[in-house]
């Protein structure tokens, strides 16, 4: 017999029992295109994660001093000395605290930081208008400020804050720059703040200290040994010995290690999601094996009239098989068409983005014809075995 | 023994058990049988008789538990689950009492269905079924499922479909039994005419009148062969000797 021949007729016995294919396809239709979605929603919200940390720096190192005993935090001159250290391309101390910033009628607190001109480039700020911090503002202690852009609008509204002046505890700082926006990040905003020169900040915050250093390292790989040269001279600054590599009085941070928890953390989520759509694959695949059986039982004397005109046990197999990969096959394509068309429906529902992928729709594509394969076998083999005799006798 | 005549099937001491509730029963002891090509023989017997385990051992669709049973010189008795299923495919034609056809297929599919193990190509088996269907007066229904034909349309298609492989016999088991008197005379009459254009024909009935069609008539009782009579030719007059086959 013709395989095309087989095919046709799989499709004609099939075709002849409607309500009952749609309902065996219905388990595998749903599976298919539940293991794609959700897939493709963790993929998504996996790679959002990811651009969202790394726009924040993957080669970023964030110290933060909490000091031990009168010592509390490192002076700029400290900080600005990490600079030193191999495979560093750029530190920013900051200086930060909280002051009430005011412009015409509105009153605000407000953090400042008081960064030096290398804070546009290792935390990776855009400018929206206006210039950045320049180190000449630093060395002469000029009172200019950038505006973070959320922190621009609450002050000046509509108003463009360039070239206006805004009081912070009661003295005028110049506005020179507005940065552009970045969206919050783990740690807060990054869009409500006012930047100062470091050493204005020092004077209007009356605080010498540096509390926190970003260091910038060349790139992702170099990180973890500039973050163990940092840690080792910070260990001899505060006469600490990091036997368990924390300590109480400075935290390094490495952004890229909070890349990866992030990031593994969403796919582990994604991993169980698609695990629990494959089991209910696999009992669509179970519902199609139960349908194929009560198919040969139901069927019995048609095999008997099959066998009886000449059809061998390959025959029948073919058959059965060529029924259930049929039933299976559509059914993956179906699943497939259904995960396009939600897809953008669940992406506008939940905010996250979808991300479809080709090897994710083959193999589950594949994984429902296997399931055709493995569930239809066994029926299938049932029915080859019938004897004639006893199959035609069959009522 | 008829030299001239060539041999179409043959029987030799076949007997036939098998194992029911833990009991063996015998149903066939020792049958030895010539069905001549072109013949036309009837078996006849009561229910019960063996007929029906003699015609499923003809038919290939079992197989003896001892004995031989040759097809066209070819014996069966070792043969495989597909060698066998090769055997029914190109040498016999199955018409049964409950017709036995295909609910989902049109008739003209039906007939194409032992064409289609067959191996054949799609126009191949259309002109042979559409040729067997047109024989049998069908060829303004090819196109019906077998719900929306007659049972006596039904059973032509099945004959269609037994002589749409060419067989060497045609084997049909009480093919009037599901029929009127009316429809069934009208049965019979095409075996008559299948007979005169040279098919060899086994009839399983156990209506004698039926029996009475054919030229040649041996009857099972118990599993064994009680009666024998043998026609020569089919055009010629039938002769109510058998002497030329060993009888009981």
């Amino acid at each position: 017999m013709h395989f095309s021949q087989g095919v046709r007729m799989a499709w004609k016995s099939i075709l002849s029992n409607k309500m009952r294919t749609l309902l065996t396809m219905l388990g595998i239709v749903i599976g298919v295109s539940s293991v794609i979605t959700l897939v493709a929603m963790g993929r998504g919200s996996s790679a959002q994660v990811k651009e969202q940390m790394s726009s924040l720096g993957t080669n970023l190192l964030s110290v933060t001093i909490t000091g031990r005993g009168a010592v509390t935090t490192l002076s700029v001159d400290e900080a600005e000395a990490f600079g030193t250290i191999d495979g560093v391309i750029g530190v920013s101390p900051v200086v930060s605290g909280n002051v009430s910033a005011k412009y015409a009628t509105t009153n605000q607190n407000v953090a400042v930081e008081g960064v030096t001109a290398s804070y546009e480039t290792v935390r990776e700020y855009a400018m929206q208008s206006g210039r950045f911090i320049s180190s000449i503002d630093v060395e002469y202690l000029q009172k200019v400020a950038v505006l973070g852009s959320t922190t621009a609008t609450d002050l000046f509204g509509t108003d463009d804050p360039v070239g206006q002046s805004v009081s912070l505890n009661g003295i005028r700082y110049k506005v020179v720059g507005l940065l552009a926006e970045k969206g919050s990040s783990l740690g807060g905003s990054n869009d409500e703040k006012i930047l100062i020169p470091i050493s204005a900040a020092q004077r209007l915050l009356q605080s010498k200290g540096v509390r926190s250093v970003y260091i910038q390292a060349e790139s992702e790989e170099q990180l973890d040994l500039v973050q163990a040269y940092v840690e080792n001279d910070l260990a001899k600054k505060f006469r600490e010995t990091t036997t368990n590599g924390s300590s109480s009085s400075y935290r390094v941070f490495n952004q890229a290690d909070l890349v990866d928890t992030v990031a593994s953390v969403s796919s582990t989520l994604a991993v169980t999601l698609s695990g629990i759509a494959c089991i209910s694959l696999l009992v669509g695949g179970i519902g199609v094996m139960n349908i194929m059986l009560v198919s040969v039982t139901e069927r019995t004397r048609e095999i008997g009239i099959r066998k009886s005109v000449g059809a061998k046990r390959r025959d029948i197999m073919l058959q059965f098989l060529l029924e259930a990969l049929v039933i299976s096959g559509w059914s993956g394509a179906f699943g497939v068409g259904i995960s396009y068309a939600i897809g953008p429906i669940v992406e506008s529902a939940t905010g996250t983005p979808i991300l479809m992928s080709w090897d994710i729709i083959l193999l589950s594509f594949a994984f429902s014809f296997s399931i055709g394969i493995i569930f239809g076998i066994f029926p299938a083999s049932k029915a080859s075995r019938l004897k004639p005799v006893d199959a035609l006798r069959y009522d | 023994m008829n030299e001239e005549q060539h041999i179409g099937i043959e029987l030799k001491d076949i007997v036939k058990s098998y194992r029911m509730g833990g009991e063996m029963v015998t149903t066939l002891r020792g049958i030895s049988l010539h069905v001549y090509s072109g013949e036309f023989l009837a078996i006849v017997g009561p229910s019960g008789s063996g007929k029906s385990t003699l015609m499923n051992i003809i038919g290939c669709l079992d197989t003896p538990s001892s004995g031989s049973y040759t097809i066209d010189g070819q014996d069966t008795s070792r043969l495989s689950d597909n060698r066998l299923a090769e055997i029914r495919n190109h040498k016999i034609g199955f018409i049964f009492q409950s017709f036995h056809l295909l609910t989902q297929l049109t008739a003209l599919e039906n007939v194409e269905l032992p064409l289609v193990y067959r191996g054949l190509s799609s126009r191949q088996r259309r002109e042979r079924a559409v040729t067997a269907l047109t024989r049998m007066g069908l060829q303004d229904r090819m196109h019906h499922k077998p719900k929306e034909l007659s049972g006596g349309q039904q059973q032509r298609v099945a004959i269609a479909r037994a002589l749409a492989g060419n067989p060497t016999i045609l084997l049909a088991d009480e093919p009037t039994g599901a029929l009127d008197t009316k429809t069934g005379r009208e049965v019979l009459h095409i075996f008559d005419e299948l007979h005169k254009a040279g098919h060899t024909i086994v009839l399983i009935t156990h209506d004698p009148e039926v029996a009475e069609r054919a030229e040649s008539v041996v009857r099972i009782t118990d599993g064994v062969l009680t009666e024998e009579r043998r026609g020569r030719h089919a055009l010629q007059s039938r002769r109510p000797d058998g002497l030329e086959e060993h009888s009981l």
